[in-house]
C-alpha cells in the first residue's frame, strides 16, 4: 500500500542506497571551529543530534529523568492568585485600606484604590489544610496532590511579553517555547502523533498567539502542532473530492517519483528525510482523528470533566474546554512528549470577556472563568492519576503573571503585577501536598524562595533529565538557552 | 608596559571621556593619591593579591574582571571596562569600586575594605601610568589577533584559469577532494533560475539554452538572469530576512502597518537595479538625507510594543527594546556583529564594551516607530506653493466679509461655535510683538493647536521661518508629532500640532522677531478634519508689545457653545447680509474661487504615507547598569565601535548627522567587515551555506571561514571589480559578484554525490559537488503557481493578504482557505504579518520577523507533507496545471505528461516514467499525476 510499484521495495530501496538516514549526515569536516565549548554558561553546550529523517525519534536525556513528558495548563490573561490560590490575612484584616506605600505606584493601566479582599472565601482543603478559594473548589480537594509556588517573578507587566516570557524565556517576540526546546531535546515517544501538541481554548487564542507555541529560530520541526477537540488541524483530512483510493494512489506514485529521482542522488538524506516524512503524514492522517474523537469516552469519564453538560453559557463553555481537557489526557496516553493546554484567549468580538484579565469587575468575570477552569482541570488530574500517568507525566498549571491586591481606581478588578503570583506543579518528580516560597502580607510582591519564570524553566527541565545550562542551540551568534544566562533549579520542590 | 597603542589606547579614550566628565568632579571624595613613585610589584599586587584575588584571580573571575594577569586586568570587567585608565585614577572604576562611591559594586565585597592609604597607593600607581611589568601572560588583543577585523588584503590568484576554481581547488588538493564534473545543462538552467530568479524556467528558456551551442551559452543566459527583474523579488527577500521586515508589530495587538511594503520595493528595486551596496547601507541608516525616505525602512522594520502604560517602568523598557533593535540588527545586518550581546554586559567574546553598545544606541537615540509624508518632488513643491498663494490672496480678499467680533455680549450676534478644523478671528489693525493664545477648556484631553497663524495683510508673521519663537505653559511629553515647534511650523494637521501638557488652563505664546501691524488671526485644531478632541472650546487671544501689557483682541465669549460632535467643514462663515448687491456678487465669487482652489490643494498635496520613522532631537542616552533602563548610569556620547577606526561624536550631534556618520563608517571601503559579510551573504545564497557559516556572527564566537582568501577574494572584488571582460564595473556591485560566482566551475559543477566524497565531508563545505537544497517556502509557492500557470507577475504595490483579518483593539489574523487570482502573485508581496503563519507555507521554516534571520532552517516535517498534499490551493494548482497540459500538450495523455514534465522538471520523462505516468493518469485522471508531480523532490529541490 506504500509503494505505488510493486517491485520497488522501500526498505530495500534504502538498502540499496548504502546508508541509513542520518548516519551520513553527521560526516562533517568542518565542523564550527570555535563554537563548541563557547555556550553562555561557559558549560560545553549538550545539542542533541537530529536525524532529519526522524526528526521525533525519541532521544536520550542528559541524566536520568523523573518525567517522561509534560502537560503545561495556561491560563491565558493573567490569573489572580489572591482569588484563587494564595491565602493572605492580612488582605482580608486590612480590607478597604490603603496599601502603604500604593500612593505612588504605578502599574500597568494606573494609579491604585484600596486593598480589597477577595470576594471569595477561603477554606481549609485535605489532609494538609491548605487554605483554597471557593472559587475553584474542585481543585481545592486534590490540595495534597498540588505542588504550590507562591513565589513566581515575572519581569514585565504586558500581556504580549508576559505570555511570551511564561512559554519561551524571553520577553521579546520570536525565540523557541519550552514546548519546542523539549521536543528538540528529547524528541518523542509515538511516531503517528506530532511531538508537541497545543490545544487553543474553544474561544480562541490567547493574548499572544500563536507566539505561546512557535518553534522561534529552532527548526520548523519543532514547533507546536495546535488542534483542539472542536477544531482539527489544517490539510489533515483527505481533500474532498479526492477518493481514497485515488489519495492512496497518488500518494504511492509520489513515493515512486521521489524513489526514482533519489536513486540518482545516491545518499543523500534530505532527499529520504522528506520521502519519510510524508509517511509519517499518512500515519498522522489515521492516528490524529482517532485520538480527537471523544465519542468512545464512557458516560462517566465525561461527567467527571464535566463535558457532559450544556444548556447555560457556563455549561456550554465549560464543557468546551472540558473536551479539550479529556483530549489533553488521550494525548498524554499516547505518550506526547509535551502537552500544552490553554484556557481562556482573546477571542474575535470578544475582547477582555473570555480569558482571565480581570480589571474592571473581577467578580462577575472569574464568576464565569473560575468555574470552567475548576472541575474539568480537576477531572483532568483525577483521570491522569487513576490511570497512572501522574507517575510520568509533569503537569504545570501558569498564567503569565498575578494581579494586584489593591482594586484599580474608579474600578471593580485588579491590575496586572509581575512581581508575585502563583504557580502550581503536579505529578512526576514534585512534591505532593506542598506549598513553596511565599508572597508578602497582601500578596503583592515574592519575597520568601523568589522562583523566577527561568527557574521555573530550569526546573521542568530537570525534571526531564536535561540541564537548562546546556541545552543550547546556536542562532544568530549565540549558543542559545531556553533560560538565557539565568535559572536555577527549584529544589525545594523536587520529590 | 601599559598597552598605549591600539585597542588600549583607544578603549581609555573613549571611556575616561564620559567617566572623568561625570564622576572628576568628585575626586575630592577620594583619598588622596600617594605622593612617591610607585613600583607594582612592591606595593600593588600584595594590595590585589590579599584583597582581590579570591574573586578576581586565577580561580574566579567575577563580573569578567581577572587581576592577577597584566594583559586581563587592563582589559578589564564586563561592565566598567576598562577598570584601569591608566593617567586618570580619579575616573577609573577600579579605583571608584575601592572606594565605595559605585553603590551596588563596592569593592571589595568580602572582607576589610582597603584603607585610605591603600587606595592613595593604588591612585598614584594609575595617575602615574598604571606601570605593570611584563609577567609574560599573554592575552592577545583581539583587534589585532582576531581574522574579521584585519584589513581585506586582495590574496593573489593564479593568472591562469577562474579565481575562485583555483582557490577552492587548492583547499580540495589539501584534504584530497575532487571537484564534479560541470552539471548537464538542464540542471544548470534550472539551478540558475531557483537560485538567481526563484522560480523554475520556461520549457522555451531551456530549449532555447540546450539549442545555443556556440561558445559564451552560459555566460550569455546569466546575463539575461542578471537584467530579469524577478532577480530582485528573489533576492530582495534574502536581504527582508536579515533585516526582520514585516508589516505589523507584532505583540499582543498586532496592529497593521500598510504603508511598510514601500520599504520592500525599495529592496527589490536596489537588487534589480545594482544599487552600490555602500549607497543602499548609507540610504537605509540614513536615507532621509540622501533623498531615499523610503529607505529608513530599515531602522525602525522591526517589532513594536504598542501596548502603553502609565507605568515608567515599562515605558522604559519598551523604549530601550526598540532601540535595542535598531542596534542589533544594524550590527547583524551589515558588520556582523552580535551587538546585542553587550547590552548587559561587555561582550563575552568579542571586544565590544558595554559602554560602547550604548554609544551604538546614541546614534539611533532621534529615531522613533512610525509613519511620515515622503516630501514632494520639487514640481509638486512647486504647484502647491503657487496654490497657496492664491488661497492667501484670496483670503485676504474676503477678510472684509468675516463678522466682527461683538464686544457687547449681550446686544450683538453671535460668531459660529469654534470649529475643530479651522478658526478665523479678525480685528482692527494692532501692533504686536507678542501673542498669548490662552485656553481656559477644551472639548476633551490637553488642548491642541495645529498651527497657530497670525496675519500682518497677506504675510503669517507666526511662522518658525519669520524667526518668531513659540513658548508654552507645557508640552505633553514623550510625543515627537506633539511638540511646541509644530505650532507654528506652517504645516498644519495632526501628525504636526502642539498639545499641553494638562487639562487644565493653559497658553502657548508667539514672539515676532520684530513689532509686527497684525489683523487676523487663524487656529485650529486638525486642518485634516480627522479629529474633533482637544478643540479649544474657551479661549482668550491677547496681544502685547511690551511683556506683560496685553491687550486682548478676541475671546470665545460671543461664540455659540461648541456643541462637539464631526469636525465641521474648514473655513469662516464669511457673512455677505446686508451688503450691496455687487459687493456680495463679488464676495461670493471669491469665496467659490477659495472653495474651489482648496480642493485642489488637497489632492495636489499629498504625498504617500511610509513606514520609515520619525526623526526628532535624540534624548539623552545613559549605560544602564546589568541592561536595566531602572539603572541608569553615565551619560554616554554617540560612537561606534573600537575594532575599526572608531567614531566618536559629541553628545550634542543632531540626529541625523548621527546616522549620516554611521553609515560613512560602515559602508567605508576600510571597514574590514562590511564586504567581508556581504560577500558571505552573497554566496550563501548560492550554495547554501556562506563561507562562514554563522553569517550574522564574524566575531571570535562564529565560525572561521571554511575558504579565508577565498572571502577576502570576494570582498575585494566586491569594493573594487578587476574581473571585467571589457565592460567598466562600478564598485560595490552586487550582480557582479554573482557573475563572478555564476561563471566558476565550482557553481557549474554537478550536484550528485559520489560514495567517497560523502564519507569525507557530506555538507561539501569543500564544493565538491554544488550541494543540493530543498527550496525556501516562496520559491515553493511562487514555482507551483509558475508551472500551474498561474502566476500573477504583478510587481511591487501593497501587499495581497494571505489571512482574513479581523481589526479589532487587537488584530486577529486567520490563514486563508480559498485563493483567487489577487493572491496568485509572488510570495513577496504577501502581506508579513508578524507571529501569523500562512497556513501552509509558513511550516516551511518561513520566518516571521520577529528576529533577525540570516540563514533559514530547511527542516522537514510531516506538517509540511499534509499542508502540500491535501490543501484546497495545491489542489486548485493541480486542477489549473492539468487543464494547462491538456491544452499545450495536446490530445494524448502521453504529450500531457511530457508537458507537464517539461514545465516542472524542464527535461522529457524517461521512457518508463511515460508509461507509469499515463498509466496513472488514466485512472486517476490528470489532476491527481499533477498533485503528485507538484509534491516531488525533484520539483521541490535546487538541482
Amino acid at each position: 500500500m506504500n509503494s505505488f510499484h510493486p517491485l520497488l521495495n522501500r526498505r530495500r530501496f534504502l538498502a540499496d542506497t548504502g546508508m541509513g538516514l542520518g548516519a551520513i549526515a553527521l560526516t562533517s569536516l568542518l565542523s564550527r571551529q570555535g563554537m563548541l565549548g563557547a555556550s553562555v554558561s561557559g558549560r560545553e553546550p549538550l545539542r542533541p543530534t537530529i536525524d532529519p529523517g526522524r526528526p521525533y525519534a525519541p532521544r536520550v536525556p542528559h541524566f536520568a529523568a523523573r518525567a517522561k513528558n509534560v502537560l503545561v495548563i495556561f491560563c491565558s490573561g493573567a490569573c489572580s492568585q489572591l482569588d484563587t490560590f494564595d491565602y493572605k490575612p492580612e488582605l482580608i484584616r486590612r480590607h478597604g485600606q490603603p496599601m502603604p506605600g500604593s500612593d505612588k505606584l504605578i502599574t500597568f493601566q494606573g494609579e491604585q484604590g484600596a486593598l480589597t479582599r477577595s470576594p471569595w472565601e477561603f477554606r481549609p482543603r485535605g489532609q494538609t489544610g491548605k487554605m483554597i478559594s471557593e472559587l475553584v473548589p474542585h481543585l481545592g480537594a486534590l490540595a495534597d496532590d498540588l505542588c504550590f509556588i507562591h513565589s513566581m517573578q515575572g519581569k514585565t507587566n504586558t500581556h504580549g511579553p508576559g505570555e511570551n516570557f511564561m512559554s519561551t524565556g524571553n520577553t521579546l517576540d520570536g525565540f523557541p517555547c519550552v514546548g519546542a526546546w523539549v521536543t528538540y531535546a528529547l524528541g518523542s515517544e509515538d511516531q503517528s502523533l506530532p511531538a508537541y501538541v497545543a490545544i487553543p481554548d474553544h474561544r480562541g487564542k490567547p493574548q499572544n498567539s500563536v507566539n505561546n507555541w512557535a518553534p522561534g529560530f529552532l527548526p520548523a520541526a519543532f514547533q507546536g502542532t495546535d488542534f483542539n477537540a472542536t477544531k482539527p488541524i489544517r490539510n489533515l483530512a483527505r481533500p474532498g473530492g479526492v477518493s481514497p483510493d485515488s489519495d492512496v494512489a497518488t500518494r504511492g506514485f509520489l513515493q515512486r517519483l521521489n524513489e526514482r529521482h533519489a536513486e540518482r542522488f545516491p545518499g543523500d538524506t534530505a532527499l529520504a528525510a522528506r520521502i519519510a516524512s510524508y509517511e509519517l503524514a499518512a500515519r498522522m492522517q489515521l492516528t490524529i482523528p482517532e485520538i480527537a474523537d471523544l465519542s468512545s469516552e464512557p458516560e462517566h469519564i465525561l461527567r467527571m470533566y464535566g463535558a457532559d453538560e450544556s444548556g447555560s453559557k457556563l455549561k456550554d463553555t465549560r464543557a468546551a474546554y472540558a473536551r479539550n481537557c479529556i483530549l489533553a489526557r488521550r494525548l498524554v496516553e499516547r505518550g506526547v512528549r509535551f502537552v500544552q493546554l490553554f484556557n481562556g484567549a482573546y477571542q474575535t468580538g470578544g475582547e477582555g470577556v473570555s480569558n482571565w484579565d480581570g480589571h474592571k469587575d473581577i467578580f462577575n468575570q472569574y464568576s464565569l472563568h473560575g468555574p470552567v477552569l475548576d472541575k474539568p482541570t480537576a477531572g483532568l488530574l483525577l483521570d491522569l492519576k487513576q490511570r497512572g500517568l501522574l507517575d510520568e507525566t509533569l503537569v504545570v498549571w501558569c498564567t503569565e503573571f498575578g494581579r494586584m491586591p489593591t482594586f484599580q481606581k474608579g474600578s471593580q478588578g485588579r491590575d496586572h503585577n509581575p512581581n508575585g503570583f502563583t504557580c502550581w506543579m503536579a505529578g512526576a518528580g514534585v512534591k505532593k501536598g506542598f506549598s513553596y516560597g511565599a508572597t508578602d502580607e497582601f500578596g503583592h510582591k515574592s519575597i520568601e524562595n523568589v522562583v523566577t519564570v527561568y527557574d521555573l524553566h530550569a526546573t521542568i527541565l530537570h525534571l526531564l533529565g536535561l540541564d537548562h545550562e546546556r541545552l543550547t542551540y546556536y542562532h544568530n551568534g549565540l549558543e542559545r538557552r531556553l533560560t538565557d544566562v539565568h535559572g536555577n533549579v527549584v529544589e525545594g520542590v523536587l520529590a | 608596559m601599559v598597552p598605549r597603542d591600539g585597542y588600549g589606547l583607544i578603549r581609555a579614550l573613549l571611556a575616561s571621556a564620559t567617566l572623568v566628565l561625570l564622576h572628576g568632579a568628585r575626586a575630592a571624595e577620594l583619598p588622596a593619591a600617594a605622593s612617591r613613585t610607585i613600583e607594582f610589584a612592591r606595593e600593588v599586587q600584595p594590595i590585589f593579591q590579599k584583597h582581590c584575588f579570591e574573586c578576581h584571580g586565577p580561580t574566579k573571575q567575577k563580573g569578567g574582571l581577572r587581576l592577577d594577569e597584566r594583559a586581563s586586568a587592563m582589559l578589564g570587567g564586563d561592565t566598567h571596562a576598562p577598570d584601569i585608565l591608566p593617567g586618570h585614577s580619579a575616573g577609573s572604576p577600579l579605583i571608584r569600586m575601592v572606594a565605595g562611591l559605585v553603590p551596588d559594586l563596592k569593592m571589595p565585597a568580602k572582607g576589610d575594605p582597603l584603607t585610605a592609604e591603600q587606595i592613595g597607593v593604588l591612585r598614584a600607581w594609575i595617575d602615574q601610568g598604571a606601570v605593570w611589568p611584563d609577567d609574560g601572560v599573554a592575552r592577545p588583543d583581539p583587534i589585532r589577533s582576531h581574522w574579521s577585523f584585519q584589513p581585506v588584503i586582495r590574496p593573489e590568484v593564479p593568472a591562469q584559469g577562474h579565481p575562485i576554481d583555483s582557490m577552492v581547488g587548492a583547499v580540495q588538493r589539501e584534504k584530497g577532494v575532487t571537484p564534479s564534473v560541470e552539471a548537464d545543462r538542464v540542471t544548470l538552467i534550472r539551478r540558475l533560475f531557483l537560485v538567481m530568479l526563484g522560480v523554475p524556467p520556461t520549457p522555451d528558456d531551456v530549449a532555447g539554452f540546450i539549442a545555443d551551442t556556440t561558445p559564451g551559452a552560459f555566460e550569455r543566459l546569466v546575463d539575461r538572469v542578471l537584467a530579469d527583474s524577478r532577480y530582485g523579488e528573489r533576492w530582495g527577500r534574502h536581504w527582508l530576512d536579515v533585516v526582520r521586515f514585516a508589516e505589523s508589530n507584532g505583540f499582543e495587538t498586532n496592529r497593521e502597518r500598510p504603508n511598510a511594503w514601500r520599504y520592500r520595493d525599495y529592496v527589490i528595486a536596489s537588487f534589480n537595479d545594482d544599487k552600490p551596496y555602500d549607497a543602499f547601507v548609507r540610504e537605509q541608516i540614513a536615507g532621509d538625507g540622501l533623498g531615499v525616505d523610503v529607505a529608513t525602512g530599515f531602522l525602525v522594520g522591526g517589532p513594536l510594543d504598542i501596548v502603553k502604560s502609565p507605568d515608567p517602568v515599562l515605558t522604559a523598557q519598551q523604549r530601550a527594546d526598540e532601540l535595542d533593535d535598531m542596534v542589533g540588527t544594524t550590527g547583524t545586518a551589515f558588520l556582523g556583529l552580535t551587538l546585542g550581546c553587550a547590552r548587559c554586559h561587555t561582550h563575552k567574546f568579542d571586544p565590544i564594551l558595554h559602554r560602547e553598545y550604548y554609544a551604538m544606541a546614541a546614534l539611533f537615540a532621534g529615531v522613533q516607530h512610525g509613519e511620515r509624508a515622503l516630501p514632494m518632488p520639487p514640481e509638486q513643491k512647486e504647484k502647491v506653493a503657487g496654490l497657496d498663494a492664491r488661497i492667501t490672496a484670496l483670503e485676504q480678499k474676503l477678510t472684509k466679509f468675516i463678522p466682527k467680533p461683538v464686544t457687547n455680549v449681550v446686544a450683538g450676534a453671535r460668531r459660529p461655535a469654534v470649529n475643530a478644523r479651522k478658526n478665523e478671528e479678525s480685528f482692527p489693525p494692532a501692533e504686536a510683538r507678542f501673542v498669548r493664545f490662552t485656553i481656559l477648556a477644551s472639548s476633551g484631553g490637553e488642548p491642541c493647536i495645529d498651527e497657530l497663524e497670525v496675519w500682518s495683510a497677506d504675510r503669517n508673521v507666526a511662522l518658525a521661518s519669520a524667526g518668531t519663537k513659540p513658548t508654552a505653559s507645557g508640552t505633553l511629553p514623550g510625543y515627537e508629532i506633539h511638540k511646541l515647534e509644530h505650532l507654528n511650523d506652517g504645516r498644519p494637521g495632526n501628525n504636526r500640532s502642539w498639545i499641553a501638557d494638562g487639562t487644565g488652563r493653559s497658553w502657548a505664546q508667539l514672539e515676532f522677531a520684530k513689532p509686527e501691524r497684525i489683523d487676523r488671526i487663524v487656529w485650529g485644531r486638525d486642518r485634516d478634519g480627522q479629529f474633533g478632541d482637544r478643540v479649544a472650546t474657551s479661549y482668550r487671544i491677547e496681544a502685547a508689545l511690551e511683556p506683560d501689557q496685553w491687550r486682548t483682541l478676541s475671546t470665545s465669549d460671543d461664540r455659540e457653545p461648541f456643541a462637539g460632535g464631526a469636525p465641521k467643514p474648514a473655513g469662516p462663515i464669511y457673512s455677505f447680509d446686508g451688503l450691496p448687491e455687487s459687493e456680495a456678487k463679488q464676495g461670493r465669487a471669491w469665496l467659490a474661487e477659495l472653495e474651489a482652489v482648496r480642493q485642489e490643494r488637497k489632492s495636489a498635496s499629498q504625498t504617500p504615507m511610509v513606514y520609515a520613522g520619525n526623526f526628532g532631537k535624540p534624548a539623552a542616552t545613559v549605560r544602564f547598569h546589568r541592561g536595566d533602563p531602572m539603572q541608569p548610569r553615565e551619560a554616554v556620547a554617540p560612537g561606534t565601535l573600537a575594532v575599526f577606526q572608531p567614531l566618536a561624536l559629541s553628545t550634542n550631534t543632531p540626529d541625523q548627522e548621527r546616522r549620516v556618520r554611521l553609515a560613512d563608517w560602515i559602508a567605508s571601503p576600510a571597514n574590514p567587515l562590511t564586504a567581508r559579510v556581504l560577500a558571505n551573504r552573497v554566496w550563501q545564497h548560492h550554495f547554501g551555506v556562506g563561507l562562514v557559516d554563522t553569517p550574522n556572527d564574524f566575531g571570535k564566537n562564529g565560525s572561521l571561514p571554511t575558504h579565508p582568501a577565498l572571502l577576502d577574494w570576494l570582498a575585494a572584488e566586491l569594493v573594487t571589480p578587476t574581473q571585467s571582460p571589457g565592460a567598466s564595473i562600478k564598485a560595490w556591485s552586487i550582480k557582479h559578484l554573482h557573475r563572478v560566482i555564476l561563471t566558476s566551475a565550482t557553481w557549474r559543477q554537478s550536484g550528485v554525490p559520489r560514495a567517497p566524497m560523502m564519507r569525507v565531508d557530506a555538507a561539501s563545505r569543500l564544493l565538491w559537488r554544488f550541494p543540493p537544497r530543498r527550496l525556501e517556502a516562496e520559491g515553493i509557492r511562487d514555482g507551483i503557481l509558475a508551472v500551474s500557470g498561474n502566476l500573477n507577475v504583478a510587481p511591487g504595490g501593497p501587499s495581497f493578504h494571505l489571512h482574513d483579518v479581523d481589526r479589532e483593539n487587537v488584530y486577529h489574523y486567520h490563514p486563508k482557505e480559498e485563493f483567487g487570482p489577487a493572491e496568485a502573485r509572488r510570495m513577496v508581496y504577501a502581506y508579513k504579518v508578524r507571529m501569523e503563519q500562512d497556513g501552509i507555507f509558513g511550516a516551511f521554516d518561513c520566518p516571521d520577523g520577529s528576529l533577525v534571520m540570516p540563514r533559514r532552517s530547511l527542516s522537514t516535517t510531516p506538517l509540511q507533507a499534509l499542508n502540500l498534499f491535501n490543501s484546497r490551493f495545491l489542489l486548485q494548482q493541480s486542477e489549473i496545471f492539468a487543464a494547462r497540459a491538456r491544452k499545450e500538450g495536446g490530445a494524448e495523455i502521453a504529450g500531457q505528461v511530457r508537458r507537464i514534465w517539461l514545465l516542472t522538471f524542464g527535461r522529457e520523462p524517461e521512457p518508463g516514467e511515460t508509461s507509469e505516468a499515463v498509466t496513472f493518469a488514466q485512472a486517476q485522471g490528470l489532476p491527481a499525476l499533477c498533485r503528485a508531480v507538484l509534491n516531488s523532490n525533484e520539483f521541490l529541490f535546487i538541482p
